[in-house]
């Protein structure tokens, strides 16, 4: 179950981690989860946000994602307000995995 | 270095049929996240900012060349090519998933490694001096203290969930190259009058967002009882250790709230209740346990090596190296090599696993198969001939290995900070690079001298920044990322906190900053001073009027 409600201000995303790999995702209007951020579902609709709560939280249950929370957005940016969520979205600024072309081998 | 006997395969054995067993319920759902998350956390698995974290166990940060190409084969089969080291010589891996992390454990059994006591409030893998084993300057070798805390302390029970977690270090020599006065107990290894072995212990110490020095438990503990002692240690922080507040539950609140004399009284009176031989091991166990850290079979060598000084006046570069790089070992012939992991231009502590294996092969043909990692997020190759000493230097080179910055400025221990962990507040590695590309210029970093700048990305100071020279703590205020400054920390053996000098820098000013300061402290330096010991000369006025006068 979700451990942290919607109780932001303003336009909110949802948000959470796949279970299996782990990696950020956010909803989608299409009520599905995707690693893009760009995808996510913005709304201030209070009834479109108890459907995502519920879409969260069934997921959660089906064991698809972890730790689902709505976050607060910009309204003229489109971007998360907090910094943390910022760097969720834009991973990290640095990865030496990135900056040597290192990548997993299978 | 220590072999796992029938009992230690079986407990690394039985976790990873365990774990398989957990994972699998976990996907399909009989166990829900809040029942997993306890057991994945036993297991040193983390879900980090952007993807789970799993932190691998290197007890007293000694690893042969097997394990390091393990690592290796981890890293590029399960990961993404790299792994880091820990400031608790422990390796961390930023990538893998969920479904691979049986195989990973499994991939470590084989190898005799696992991420038990990597996280949770538990006692934390035992750390140790990297030059274990290697340096004259120690009574003996710390390890087999070191291990037999291990032995005790793994899956302990009474331990295993304490009020908060807990960390040892121990050192046998009377410099500190384990920041033993930092950690909730830190053990120095000493002689009585007698001349008799025992320990000097340490409690309370810590850092995190209340840094406090470890004060003297007991001056001497015959070595017989350290296993009695500790546990009633353990039980009375048990007892009295508060868990109603998570940033007050360390020990060393307790100690300070309790006053160290009533803390004292109450473990010995602890002490006192204890049937000491149910929980001491035998000289017998000891003996077994130490003979697995023998010296491995050194040469005969002159002190000297005409060869290696030969090398050291043709080869610049490699004189260089030389300098700042190795460490005099108890062997006459024989070096200790520090490799150092920050070079200008990556991540400090991050090693690829290409360098992983060109370090065990370079530790196969050089030093017994022997590697070691650091608190200060180095390798230490231990045992090299000084007649290899060149050889190895270009091997490095060929790797990216051969950085010439051991204890200099562009050393820099440094956290993950907000770019992998969750509880950052800030960025340290792109300002790690920062302060590191300013004061590329290798001679600058000599004429500076010895220097510790330690950056942590949050509070709870992973980066080690109150024992900073220079001490750097990341925030962030309304989305914008600050540093506060600390002055005059010390890891050493005169440890110290350091003093917050005032408001915070943006990344820009601070390396500004920096280098004002540091200029200023070649300007009035006296002979043979380090930074620290100008600043404990002079006090924190002058330093702080130069960080701000811009």
């Amino acid at each position: 179950m979700s451990t942290l409600k919607h109780k932001g201000k303003g336009p909110q995303s949802l948000t959470a981690n796949e279970l299996r790999e782990g990696l950020n995702v956010w909803l989608t209007a299409e009520f599905e989860w995707s690693r893009d951020y760009k995808m996510a579902l913005q709304t201030e609709d209070e009834a479109v946000m108890e459907k995502m709560q519920a879409k969260g939280d069934a997921d959660e249950n089906d064991n698809l994602v972890v730790g689902v929370y709505f976050i607060d957005v910009e309204p003229d940016t489109g971007l998360p307000v907090r910094y943390r969520e910022k760097f969720r979205v834009k991973g990290p600024s640095y990865d030496t995995a990135d900056e040597l072309g290192l990548k997993r081998a299978n | 270095m220590y072999r796992y006997d029938e009992f230690d395969h079986e407990i690394v054995q039985s976790r990873v049929k365990q774990f398989t067993a957990q994972v699998e319920r976990r996907l399909d759902g009989r166990l829900t996240e809040a029942q997993f998350r306890p057991l994945r956390l036993m297991n040193g698995l983390y879900l980090q900012l952007h993807a789970y974290m799993l932190r691998v166990a290197v007890p007293y940060g000694t690893l042969s060349s097997k394990q390091m190409r393990q690592l290796a084969m981890i890293a590029d089969k399960y990961d993404r090519g790299y792994g880091h080291i820990t400031t608790r010589q422990n390796v961390q891996f930023n990538w893998p998933e969920l479904t691979d992390v049986p195989h990973i454990l499994q991939d470590l059994a084989d190898v005799e490694m696992h991420g038990f006591q990597t996280s949770g409030n538990c006692i934390r893998n035992v750390t140790s001096d990297p030059y274990a084993g290697a340096t004259a300057e120690e009574i003996e070798d710390p390890r087999p203290t070191a291990e037999l805390l291990r032995q005790w302390s793994t899956l302990h029970p009474e331990f295993a969930f304490l009020p908060r977690k807990f960390k040892i270090a121990v050192v046998a020599s009377k410099t500190d190259r384990a920041v033993i006065r930092a950690h909730d107990i830190g053990i120095e290894i000493v002689k009585n009058e007698a001349g008799e072995t025992g320990y000097h212990v340490i409690v309370g110490g810590g850092l995190g967002r209340t840094p406090i020095i470890g004060q003297t438990l007991r001056a001497y503990l015959p070595r017989e009882e350290l296993l009695p002692y500790l546990e009633a240690t353990l039980r009375v922080y048990n007892r009295y250790g508060r868990r109603d507040n998570k940033y007050k539950a360390r020990i060393k609140i307790l100690v300070t709230e309790t006053g160290i004399e009533e803390f004292t009284k109450q473990v010995e009176e602890e002490y006192a209740t204890l049937e000491p031989l149910d929980i001491a091991v035998s000289p017998e166990e000891v003996a077994r346990i130490t003979a697995y850290f023998a010296d491995p079979d050194f040469e005969t060598l002159p002190a000297h090596s005409d060869a290696y000084k030969a090398k050291l006046l043709d080869d610049k570069d490699f004189a260089l190296w030389a300098e700042n790089n190795l460490a005099e070992h108890k062997q006459d012939g024989y070096a200790i090599v520090n490799i150092s992991l920050k070079p200008l231009d990556l991540a400090p502590g991050d090693i690829t696993a290409d360098q992983m294996r060109a370090v065990a092969d370079l530790a196969d043909e050089y030093s017994f198969s022997e590697i070691r990692t650091t608190h200060q997020q180095n390798i230490v190759l231990p045992h090299v001939k000084k007649s290899d000493l060149h050889a190895l230097f270009e091997k490095l080179q060929k790797v990216k290995l051969a950085a010439d910055n051991i204890g200099l400025i562009t050393d820099i221990i440094c956290c993950p900070g907000m770019d992998f962990c969750a509880l950052a507040t800030a960025r340290s590695i792109p300002l790690s690079q920062a302060i590191a590309q300013r004061f590329a210029d290798p001679v600058r970093q000599r004429a500076i001298g010895e220097m510790q700048i330690k950056i942590s990305g949050c509070i709870n100071a992973c980066g080690h920044h109150h024992v900073g020279h220079i001490g750097i703590l990341g925030l962030e205020k309304a989305g914008v990322e600050f540093y506060q400054v600390k002055l005059g920390g010390d890891a050493s053996e005169n440890a110290a906190v350091g003093q917050v000098t005032g408001p915070g820098f943006s990344q820009e000013e601070l390396v500004d900053s920096i280098e004002r300061l540091v200029d200023y402290y070649i300007d009035i330096r006296e002979d043979g001073e380090r930074f620290i010991d100008s600043f404990k000369r002079l006090g924190m006025a002058p330093f702080k009027e130069v960080l701000y006068a811009a």
